[in-house]
């Protein structure tokens, strides 16, 4: 009965948004800003929040004009069926290989902070098997999830991030546009944060799926703007204890933050337990998001419903990507080298679309 | 839906004939002739070995001779003797003529209602063992069944798995006609339904679908009829058999139909919108579509004050996660990341465990277990050997394991918490399947520290979250959030802010009670 549950809503649609952008660059962006621009990291970073505005404007106005269809389904309608597709399957790898790096990325913190003696591609499998478990599942279990982890991942961050306000020294903030920052670098440095948030692209499979998908802009941008406020927050206060000089030398400014947290009561002595466990929960909705993509992806591609091939398939392939880079270092040159690479695909590539389907005057089928 | 519920709806085209009883299918060709000797032949051949079969020769009228069947162990043999035999033997002929015997015993001489005429005897025999008596009577080719049935029952008793402090003792027992009139005593509305099925081919159990026919999604009933149609067994010996078929997820450890023994818990339900599925010959009522949070609610909630219960419930879900999650953060902590707590919990912790052999993990998997051998054991005793039984528990567990340096007596205060937690959970179903998934979990948590348990719940939260109960989510109202919905979750609100029925159920009508327009209009009709 019920078969009307397979509907997302507005509100689901922007939780959606919310947990995809916060993930495994949360523990570390307040650290790759600061050493760009120095105390201008504020500024820059919403400059780069700005400049992901364009990606989800530029999708969600897709998902307006194309109600019924996914992004794999508008590529072809205005690139044509072969164009189309070749672009979708760029968009489908990039997604895969950002999660395997990303998976990775979050396997270095874990064995770094966590388990220290446990071989790095335990926790590499564990989260890669977590995302395939689910991924062949329907949509709305897919908003379920995210729509049930996301007061998991926030409040916990709330929890570190409120108390950290008493241990801040206001003149690290001071000048607001950092000692001899170039305009350049100032974007260069919102780049990064750009790079983190900007990967959001899934919500183009979801918004076919809405009762209403003209309400897709509204919850879009909702989403985007309380996602980033977080990336915003976490940077300037991380910024604002720390200091950019201090912050130079710490690669996880964010999880040091939760070390320094007390709870009254001595029940925990370390708080960023807590933190940690939210984090995980963060990077697996992340990772689920990016998985979700490739799954009804290249089932649409390929027009079968077999989502539980599909999605063992894609297994090994992450899986393998993840144990590619050799250590943590040359991790952080992929995810910087992947993500850069990939703000062509989540931002520039949908403006290029939209602007051509505005040219050519194209829409999807009228509900 | 999930891919497999799908596959198990498409399988089950081919059901058209089972095997039923050979003796009734090559009986359907037979039929009854006007000798009685000849149709008692079809039936003592079949059933002369049956020490409960009777059969009793009398004159109708006093002249026409006949002969009374049954079977003595389902019938009320006074009623017999009583309102058939004593009336057929009394009266007199018909003084018309032309009116056939048969017609003018079934409308003039016996004042019986559940009176009908079998012709073949294929359907006598299904009568027969419904608990009719079969009358033939010389020179009429037909045999009437008189429905004498009765059967044994225990009296109306306060429900043994769901006792209240405060609320009705009354529970559901075996017999469905009972429990249907239980139900009906508690709703006196001519919406309230009740369809009869048969299920299993050889028990032939009678079930009810019962259900409010204004407030229910009628969606959601073709749905639980089409389910119980598909079922293809030969027995249904408790209303468990029905729940493993008409529930969407097999391999699922979460129960997906809620059971109840209360009258009044049932009818609530049916008041929300809810379809309960009574079983013959099982004190339990079916309840679907289930989600969570009602495994941890009681029908007592709703009668004591809203902030204690709101409360009290809150500490059940406590309980709950505990009983879940209390070992394996220990075996966690303990084994891998001992600077989570503070370092005095720690130095007591470590110092209790000095000259325990085994790794906190086995300590802990070991404890588990016995706790669980405990646990079967004094559910499957007699009451009388309990009390012994927990005496021995207690002391070989607690108080000489600890003796033995055996195990830590930190590691006895963590299990009995986790596994009084499980107690806790008012829903047996429920408890025992966070129990089973606690050794996972604890296992999990042995090998991979903190990460092992994180992930260990994330799977079950995933699983939960895609679990669907009649295509209901199983975690509404948390996931899909549903703020009215949450008002009656893990808190209880009062009753008089929470009028809606529940939105998961897409019911007929949402608000449960009409405002009064005003109050000057009601007193006009009296005037």
């Amino acid at each position: 009965m019920m078969k009307s549950s397979d509907v997302v809503t507005p509100v689901q649609l922007a939780v959606t948004i919310i947990s995809t952008m916060i993930g495994v660059s949360l523990l570390g962006i307040p650290n790759f800003v600061t050493e760009k621009v120095g105390t201008a990291a504020p500024l820059s970073s919403v400059l780069g929040v700005l400049m992901g505005g364009l990606g989800i404007l530029a999708i969600t106005l897709l998902g307006r004009r194309f109600p019924k269809q996914t992004l794999i389904g508008y590529n072809q309608k205005i690139l044509g069926k072969k164009l189309g597709n070749f672009f979708s399957i760029v968009i489908i790898l990039f997604f895969l290989i950002l999660m395997g790096v990303e998976t990775r990325h979050f396997a270095e913190v874990i064995v770094g902070s966590l388990l220290p003696d446990t071989p790095i591609s335990i926790s590499i499998f564990f989260m890669i098997f977590l995302c395939a478990s689910i991924s062949f599942l329907s949509v709305s279990t897919f908003v379920y999830i995210h729509f049930f982890y996301l007061p998991f991942i926030i409040i916990p961050l709330l929890i570190i991030l409120l108390p950290s306000i008493k241990n801040i020294t206001f003149y690290h903030l001071f000048p607001i546009t950092g000692h001899d920052v170039s305009i350049g670098m100032l974007f260069s440095g919102g780049m990064n944060v750009t790079q983190a948030i900007s990967n959001f692209m899934v919500i183009a499979m979801l918004i076919p799926f809405m009762k209403n998908p003209k309400k897709c802009i509204k919850s879009g941008i909702w989403g985007y703007v309380i996602g980033s406020l977080f990336f915003i927050m976490t940077i300037t206060i991380a910024l604002a204890v720390f200091g950019p000089e201090e912050m130079k030398h710490l690669l996880w400014p964010t999880l040091i933050l939760g070390q320094m947290v007390q709870i009254p009561g001595d029940v925990l002595s370390r708080v960023d337990a807590i933190l940690l466990i939210a984090w995980i929960f963060a990077v697996f909705t992340t990772l689920f998001s990016y998985y979700f993509l490739y799954v009804r992806g290249v089932a649409e591609l390929v027009r079968s419903s077999k989502y539980r091939l599909i999605s063992s398939l894609g297994f090994p392939f992450v899986f393998i990507v993840a144990l590619l880079p050799k250590d943590i270092y040359e991790v952080y040159y992929y995810v910087l080298e992947v993500t850069l690479g990939g703000l062509i695909l989540t931002i520039i590539y949908p403006m290029c679309l939209l602007i051509l389907a505005i040219i050519r005057k194209q829409r999807g089928i009228a509900e | 839906m999930s891919p497999i519920f799908k596959k198990s709806a498409g399988s089950k085209e081919n059901k058209s004939s089972l095997p039923n009883s050979s003796i009734i299918q090559k009986a359907q060709s037979v039929y009854f002739t006007p000798s009685i000797e000849y149709n008692l032949d079809l039936f003592t051949s079949l059933l002369q070995k049956d020490a409960d079969f009777l059969l009793k020769r009398f004159k109708v009228f006093g002249e026409i001779p006949a002969v009374l069947i049954c079977l003595k162990s389902l019938v009320d043999m006074e009623k017999i003797e009583r309102d058939i035999i004593k009336q057929l033997q009394d009266k007199q002929h018909p003084k018309n003529g032309h009116i056939s015997i048969t017609t003018y015993v079934m409308e003039e001489v016996l004042y019986y209602t559940a009176v009908g005429k079998v012709k073949n005897l294929a359907a006598g025999l299904e009568s027969l063992l419904a608990g009719k008596a079969l009358i033939f009577i010389e020179g009429i080719e037909q045999a009437m069944a008189l429905d004498v049935y009765t059967q044994e029952k225990r009296s109306i008793e306060q429900p043994e798995t769901e006792r209240v402090v405060r609320g009705p003792r009354d529970g559901f027992i075996e017999s469905l006609q009972t429990n249907v009139a239980l139900l009906r005593y508690r709703l006196p509305v001519p919406e309230f339904r009740m369809e009869q099925k048969e299920v299993g081919t050889r028990t032939k159990t009678k079930i009810a679908i019962c259900y409010l026919d204004d407030i229910v999604n009628p969606e959601l009933v073709e749905e639980v009829r089409q389910r119980i149609d598909k079922i293809e067994i030969d027995r249904i010996l408790d209303a468990g058999y029905i729940e493993h078929y008409i529930q969407d997820d097999i391999n699922s450890p979460f129960p997906q139909v809620q059971n109840s023994e209360r009258p009044d818990k049932v009818v609530g339900n049916l008041l929300e919108g809810r379809v309960s599925i009574l079983v013959d010959g099982s004190p339990f009522a079916l309840i679907v579509p289930a989600i969570f949070v009602q495994f941890y609610q009681t029908s007592e909630d709703y009668n004591e004050r809203w902030i204690i219960t709101s409360t009290i419930r809150m500490i059940r879900l406590v309980a709950l996660v505990f009983s879940l999650t209390f070992s394996s953060f220990y075996v966690t902590v303990l084994s891998f990341h001992p600077e989570l707590i503070p370092a005095n919990f720690l130095v007591a912790a470590s110092s209790g465990r000095q000259g325990v052999p085994f790794p906190v993990v086995i300590e802990v998997l070991i404890m588990e277990l016995a706790m669980e051998i405990l646990r079967e054991a004094t559910v499957r005793m007699p009451q009388q050997v309990g009390g012994a039984l927990s005496i021995v528990g207690v002391l070989v567990v607690g108080q000489a394991a600890v003796q033995a340096g055996f195990v830590s007596p930190i590691t006895v205060v963590i299990m009995a918490l986790s596994t009084i937690g499980s107690f806790a959970t008012p829903s047996y179903n429920v408890a025992t399947a966070f129990r089973v998934l606690r050794f996972v979990l604890i296992i999990l948590a042995g090998m991979f520290g903190l990460l092992g348990l994180a992930v260990g719940i994330m799977l079950v939260l995933n699983h939960m979250l895609a679990l669907r109960s009649f295509g209901v989510p199983y975690m509404t109202p948390f996931s899909p959030g549903n703020y009215q919905e949450l008002k009656d979750s893990f808190l209880r609100f009062p009753i008089q802010w929470t009028k809606g029925r529940p939105d998961h159920l897409q019911p007929q009508n949402v608000k449960r009670v009409k405002r009064r327009q005003d109050k000057t209009g009601g007193s006009n009709d009296e005037i």
